[in-house]
């Protein structure tokens, strides 16, 4: 069997708290280093929090799913659902230098993740892919400049 | 997450302990905007027991702050873990926060 976990969990806020534990008991496993290991529970966690947000619409009677994939090359993170259709081109976080609430999860997604990605198969629903590359200096980057 | 108003030196002093997601951050608002109602200023918000925070938390936080703005009030946030001060200044608001490492280091100011 490959290196993978897999969890399925309501699609209620109470429940992010556990995606977060299994992400870092995960991460841990990789090579990655604690500090990374912390971001990537950000993004995860703000991944699932955007499901439950935007595609259920707060609904917390649905499912969210979340696979674990440890790779040679890198860390990754499926996470799907049945709600509403994401549209990729009109994701974009807030302008930084805006000071307003709102607008910075997918900052933190994807400013960890190397690769952001929905999968355009998944015809009812949402099946995004994170990958975070292993090695090649990525873990040295400095995420928080 | 638990969140504790405390009198300390005749300011008020929010503290919050734990994780602050989605989940809680409605707690979190709840408290927050109870005291910007009473215009509470100075508040300080003391971070050391707090072990997460996430962008609903940070909106939280940014959105006290602007209703705060409107009155003139200063909202202090003390003691924030360097993780967790690493995701503000991502967000560039250390800009915007007034941040201090200690109490009495926002006391004096």
């Amino acid at each position: 069997m490959k290196d993978c976990a897999l969890i399925t969990v309501p699609s209620d806020p109470k429940y992010l708290s556990v995606i977060r534990s299994v992400t870092v008991t995960m991460g841990g496993l990789s090579n990655m280093t604690d500090s990374v290991i912390e971001d990537v529970k950000l993004a995860v966690d703000e991944a699932c929090a955007n499901v439950i947000k935007h595609a259920y619409r707060g609904d917390t009677r649905q499912k969210i799913v979340v696979k674990f994939k440890l790779r040679k090359k890198g860390f990754e993170v499926i996470i799907e659902d049945s709600g509403i259709k994401a549209r990729p081109e009109l994701i974009a976080g807030r302008d930084l230098e805006e000071v307003r609430p709102g607008g910075l999860g997918i900052h933190f997604i994807k400013r960890t993740f190397d690769v952001f990605q929905f999968d355009e198969k998944k015809t009812k629903g949402n099946r995004l892919r994170l990958i975070r590359y292993l090695g090649g200096g990525n873990e040295d980057r400095n995420l928080g400049q | 997450m638990k969140i504790e108003i405390l009198d300390s030196k005749g300011l008020k002093v929010m503290s919050v302990t734990g994780d602050i997601d989605m989940y809680s951050s409605p707690d979190l608002r709840k408290e927050l905007m109870q005291l910007v109602r009473k215009k509470v200023s100075p508040l300080l918000v003391d971070f050391r027991g707090v072990s997460y925070i996430d962008s609903s938390g940070i909106a939280t936080f940014v959105e006290g702050l602007k209703n705060m703005m409107t009155y003139g009030g200063k909202l202090r946030l003390i003691g924030i873990p360097e993780k967790i001060m690493e995701i503000f200044c991502f967000a560039k608001l250390d800009r915007v926060f007034e941040i201090y490492g200690t109490f009495d280091d926002a006391c004096n100011n």
